[in-house]
């Protein structure tokens, strides 16, 4: 089978397999073209499928993730190569050639049963990035629970070679001779589904992340509302204790020049608004602070969910927060400028939520060779013609779909994404090949 | 009904056999009535097992499949391939969890698990002999499509459709398309104005010969469901013919003696009976409205191609699905609500628009020059609190256009201060750049909550804004303005008659509503209708367009082959024993069921094209006369028969 | 030989609940071995008949996993599934069956845990109300 992947012809590439790349692929391969999916992650799923719920319906993310996700792996017009890269992308007459690296997982993924014998045996312990280091993981692993495919791979850097996982797997599956393979693709139209990162909290020190215990960021945050949290409960980092005067603060990494990001992130008001909902039902006893200069309560029912969050009880302080620093019992002092009272104030939290933004992923450009495909003034992939042809880029045959673009949130992710799709298709019956 | 069935156990390497003792469940099921082959199997999903099931199948003749493995979720498609590619109907294949739902659940508990799996297993064969046969409904479907109203929306969607190689009917209310856009000026963050891009966008529209627009069009009726609707086409008569030539069209519309208030200028202006909103209008024959018109002819006299004498047609189109672009209506404020109609410089952010494009050098309002200019926000959207109303939601496009347009004006006419009052500034995403913009250029925000409104009072000929602002520690402060903007929002279409026709839900807010606004954005539970644009909810220009033409890449995908593939689970009726009573119809969610006359009795009979098969009917049925294929009495029965013993 | 414990039916649904029902043996969490599950594409379409028919054939307990507010096919799901529910315990009464042996609730795609909490107290009531 991996013979024959090494030489193919696909109508469209889609770079990404978060929501995005998803909605889109998934589109194209209903409309009858073919696609192939390029995933760099050990999983398809892209952030979502670790968001807890999501606003304004608190549909659990899972539930809406997982048909998606699993409709994408087994669309007869859909071919998904993951924990691989594209390497390089080149035009070549009406057409492209992508050089794409499949990464070696050391599972062969049509061997793993998902069993996790190999993860129980394996003595190696390093922080699970999927779990925003809250808690450990093996060398060799599932990815995570809702992984698709869900089939395990070791992380060979932190790896000791011990052989205990080849030895326990039950089909065989390890293969520590596994090398990267470098495919050729043909294709007519790519889609960067890209994404976003998430700023860094480190990056703004006056708050501490990294430094006080009990400062963490939202996706951190949202780990522990999952129902496949770690800790089964919303527990603090210094003492296991749950917390119960939790503050928020917003706009941390975005609409700040300090950082270079002057940009809002759009969504950071709402799943704050969110978890703070989900919060009260978790800890009924906690009380939780949102620091905020404007609330971008803006998509269809934001507003109204706003709104039930302040009858919940939820507290809302216009402020910008300047600063954060630790008492000795762990417990932290918020230092905001009051705009009501238009006072500087202090306040003491035993848990601090920062809100951190939407960056664009620098990845973008270098995965074109010749020309590249250009950029806007915010490092995301500029599109020329917005309000027309909003999936256009400075490429022809170059689509963008999702918050490679801009920071969306999820519902106008899955729109921008659906208008890529109809973008590409009538490109490609344009093109007549 | 199978009585050659082939059984197979899976190992799964030994996630289940860890836990279930495997032999054992074949041991215990070989026996079974029906039963002619049992194995085991390490991996049944691998290619060899596969391959030694199509085997069994062909050399056996077997007709139906119980494979005990992992959840239904992961294999049930794959393994239904495998019997297809045996030639045995897929539907005759039935799998058993005994993964998820054994080993796994119970690996506390092997003798345990072990028990379950052999009562599964016997339950699976039970259902799979009284499996039956099923094909997949496969209807034909029209490769065209219905798009209503030709702003943005509309003509971008034909367009796209129309590429992807699907026939697009695209009809227009009004005699022009554009629709709210070829009102705007100048578009936030770029160069071009509003009318500039549809003029783009329709010219595109105009070289693609699988569309047909219609203007003063309007849909009466639709019949039909998914891939095969029928609606009925009003056209209203636009009076002219052709373009005619400009000089003519003006001596004509000097002519008209008739005034009346410009809607398109929202009433800051007049227009007569026959008129263009703007040169560059398209289509490019100008239009007489003839509910204004008094037929005296005097236009007669300069354009030959008027014809008072055209008359309202109904055409009848054949389409496979709708897209309903219907956009919004602006909210225009209740008389006084913040002065508005009371006082003579209190306009809204609509007007404010227009006035632009109506001064070239100055802005003048009633004759008075604009020194400064204040922005009142959310008129119209956020009512909660101490403000009036019922439109909860933020009608997310006004913060930033309210923005843009003191910051046009500044630019246009360059001795324009503005102050805006707001309820906290709504610029997300890139849009923010403007809003600092605005700060640097000297603009003033001040910030009122719902509990303290502004006010807008006349004082002499001044009008004064009074706010209590949260910035200034809520002290209450009066600013004269020369020209009052109430920032007012989105609302639903008061025209409702397109959502009474289609019959498609709308929502809270009274915008129409999608099933799902992450699953499925852009359809509605009405099968082949899809909805997208500021008919959906408030969207700018961006959100609007990428709403569109996700909705276009849905429509095609659905008829594109020009055939409809359903899934052959619905529901069916037992003709001899149903009594009409319609308690199926008013409990099925799909408007799926109809009552026919069969052999001189009135029973239910049922839609194919629109039954999901999700069996809300069958348990409301007073004599159960109704099931679900595949989920019917005998064989949720025989399972249950097995499970007991 | 120790009692097995008491037999339950569980019906499902094939996009809402069963999912959290594979979800639980995913993560390994335990309940009684003698749970069984019928899949149904929803809720509201369970027929009183069939719970009724289980109670004959010597099932202990009928569990309802249904799909509450996340049906994809009827938001008023919750409602019709209560229906079913009232008017198959009111047969039961009728046959001195004691209602309580039937039992619905909402579970989510996701919600293994509520699931095995369920099935673990039914389990316990049905034991002690032998």
């Amino acid at each position: 089978m991996q013979e024959e992947n090494k030489n193919r012809e696909f109508d469209v590439l889609v770079i990404g397999g978060g929501i995005a790349g998803q909605e889109s692929s998934l589109n194209l391969a209903n409309m009858g073209l073919e696609v192939l999916l390029v995933e760099k992650d050990y999983s398809i799923g892209g952030k979502m499928i670790h968001l807890s719920k999501v606003f304004p319906t608190l549909d659990c993310s899972a539930c809406i993730a997982t048909p998606k996700i699993s409709e994408t792996a087994r669309h007869p017009n859909i071919t998904i190569f993951t924990y691989s890269e594209v390497k390089d992308i080149e035009k070549s007459g009406k057409k492209y050639i992508a050089r794409v690296i499949k990464k070696p997982r050391y599972v062969k993924e049509e061997l793993c049963s998902g069993c996790q014998e190999c993860e129980f045996v394996c003595p190696v312990y390093v922080p699970d990035q999927y779990q925003y280091d809250l808690v450990g993981r093996k060398a060799v692993y599932v990815p995570f629970s809702l992984a698709n495919p869900r089939v395990a791979a070791i992380d060979i850097d932190n790896c000791i070679l011990c052989g205990a996982c080849e030895k326990v797997c039950p089909t065989e599956a390890i293969d520590f001779t596994m090398e990267a393979e470098e495919i050729e693709i043909r294709f007519k139209a790519v889609i960067i589904a890209t994404g976003f990162n998430l700023f860094d909290a480190h990056n703004k020190p006056q708050y501490g992340f990294g430094k006080f215990k009990n400062v963490v960021h939202s996706m951190q945050m949202e780990r522990q509302l999952v129902p496949t949290r770690p800790f089964n409960a919303v527990l603090r980092p210094s003492d296991g204790k749950m917390p119960d005067n939790i503050a928020y603060v917003l706009c941390t990494g975005s609409r700040d020049k300090s950082v270079g990001n002057p940009l809002c992130s759009q969504v950071c008001c709402m799943y704050s608004i969110k978890q703070a909902q989900l919060l009260m039902g978790a800890l009924p006893l906690a009380d939780v602070t949102i620091y905020y200069i404007n609330i971008r309560a803006f998509g269809k029912g934001f507003c109204e969910f706003y709104q039930q969050s302040k009858t919940m009880g939820v507290e809302f302080v216009k402020g910008k927060v300047a600063q954060i620093t630790e008492t000795e019992n762990d417990n932290l002092i918020v230092r905001y400028e009051d705009i009501f009272e238009g006072k500087v104030k202090e306040a003491e939290h035993d848990l601090v939520v920062l809100a951190v933004g939407a960056l664009p992923n620098p990845d973008v450009p270098d995965m074109f060779k010749n020309e590249k495909v250009e950029l806007g003034e915010f490092k995301y992939v500029k599109q020329v013609d917005r309000f027309a042809c909003p999936a256009r880029t400075s490429m022809e045959g170059v689509f963008v779909s999702g918050t490679a673009a801009v920071p969306l949130d999820i519902p106008d992710s899955i729109l921008s994404a659906g208008a890529a799709s109809s973008e590409v298709n009538s490109y490609i019956k344009k093109l007549g090949i | 009904m199978s009585n050659k069935i082939g059984v197979y156990i899976c190992h799964c390497g030994n996630n289940i056999s860890e836990y279930v003792d495997v032999e054992r469940v074949r041991d215990s099921i070989e026996n079974e009535k029906g039963v002619h082959i049992a194995r085991t199997t390490m991996f049944a999903c691998a290619d060899s097992a596969q391959t030694e099931i199509i085997d069994d199948i062909k050399d056996n003749a077997l007709d139906g499949i119980v494979i005990a493995s992992c959840s239904p979720k992961l294999h049930l498609q794959t393994f239904r391939e495998v019997a297809k590619r045996a030639g045995l109907n897929p539907y005759n294949y039935v799998q058993v969890n005994i993964r998820e739902q054994g080993s796994w659940a119970h690996s506390d508990d092997p003798e345990g698990a072990t028990e379950k799996a052999i009562s599964l297993v016997k339950a699976g064969i039970g259902r799979t002999r009284f499996s039956k046969s099923l094909e997949h409904f496969t209807i034909s479907a029209k490769n065209s499509v219905l798009i209503i109203g030709a702003g943005i929306a509309g003509m971008r969607a034909a367009i796209e459709l129309a590429e992807m190689g699907t026939r697009v009917y695209l009809i227009e209310r009004e005699h022009f398309v554009g629709g709210r856009l070829s009102q705007w000026g100048v578009l936030c963050s770029l160069n071009e104005t509003g009318k500039e891009l549809i003029s783009r966008i329709y010219k595109r529209l105009k070289e693609l010969d699988n569309i047909t627009l219609f203007t003063g069009a309007e849909v009466i009726s639709k019949a039909g469901s998914s891939g095969n609707f029928e609606v009925e086409i009003k056209i209203t008569p636009r009076h002219v013919k052709t373009k005619c030539d400009p000089e003519g069209l003006q001596k004509a519309i000097d002519a008209c003696p008739v005034e009346v208030p410009d809607e398109f200028n929202f009433y800051l202006t007049n227009r007569k009976a026959i008129f263009k909103n703007f040169d560059s209008e398209f289509p490019e024959a100008p239009v007489i409205n003839m509910e204004n018109c008094n037929r005296c002819g005097e236009c007669l006299k300069y354009c030959d191609s008027i014809d008072l004498d055209q008359k309202t047609e109904i055409i009848k189109l054949e389409i496979g699905a709708i897209q309903v672009c219907t956009g919004f209506d602006p909210y225009e404020p209740k008389e006084g609500e913040f002065g508005y109609k009371t006082i003579d410089n209190v306009i809204t952010l609509q007007q404010l628009k227009r006035l632009v494009e109506l001064n070239e050098k100055q802005l003048f309002l009633n004759g008075k020059q604009i020194h400064n200019i204040a922005f009142i926000y959310c008129v119209g959207s956020r009512q909660f609190g101490k403000i009036n109303g019922n439109n909860q939601y933020c009608s997310r496009y006004c913060c930033t256009v309210a923005i843009h347009s003191s910051l046009i004006v500044g630019k246009k006419y360059n001795d324009i201060s503005c102050l805006h009052f707001t309820r906290g500034v709504r610029t997300y995403g890139k849009q923010e750049l403007i809003y600092d913009e605005a700060s640097q250029k000297g603009d003033i925000f001040f910030h009122f909550d719902e509990n303290s409104p502004p006010t807008v009072e006349k004082s002499g000929n001044k009008t004064i804004v009074k706010v209590n602002d949260v910035y200034t520690d809520q002290i209450e402060l009066g600013v004269e303005a020369d020209l009052v903007v109430l920032v007012s929002g989105m609302i639903p279409r008061k025209d409702n008659s397109v959502v009474a026709i289609l019959k498609t839900p709308v929502g809270r807010d009274g915008f129409l509503n999608e099933i799902h606004p992450k699953l499925r954005p852009v359809e509605t539970v009405i099968d082949g209708v899809f909805i997208s644009g500021a008919a959906q909810g408030p969207k700018n220009i961006e959100e609007t367009v990428n709403s569109t033409l996700s909705a276009a890449s849905k429509v095609n995908a659905l008829i594109c082959n020009e055939e409809i593939k359903l899934e052959p689970t619905i529901a069916t009726i037992n003709e001899e024993t149903c009594e009409w009573c319609g308690k199926c119809l008013e409990a099925c969610p799909f408007n799926a069921i109809s009552q026919i006359t069969h052999n001189g009795k009135k029973i239910a009979s049922i839609i194919e094209t629109n039954c999901k098969g999700c069996g809300i009917c069958t348990p409301v049925c007073p004599v159960d006369a109704i099931d679900i294929i595949g989920y019917t009495n005998v064989e949720i029965e025989s399972m249950i028969i097995e499970l007991a013993k | 030989m120790t009692n097995p414990g008491p037999k339950i039916l569980v019906f499902s649904t094939e996009k809402i609940s069963d999912p959290a029902i594979d979800l639980a043996g995913l993560l390994k969490m335990h309940y009684q071995a003698r749970a069984y599950t019928i899949i149904v594409p929803c809720s509201s379409a369970i027929k009183p008949r069939w719970v009724m028919f289980a109670f004959e054939q010597g099932f202990d307990g009928v569990f309802i996993a249904a799909d509450g507010t996340d049906c994809p096919y009827d938001t008023a799901c919750t409602d019709k599934t209560a229906q079913i529910l009232t008017n198959t315990q009111k047969q039961m009464k009728e046959r001195g069956i004691d209602p309580a042996r039937l039992k619905m609730a909402a579970i989510c795609s996701v919600c293994s845990e509520p699931f095995v909490k369920y099935i673990k107290s039914f389990s316990e009531y049905l034991s002690q109300n032998n």
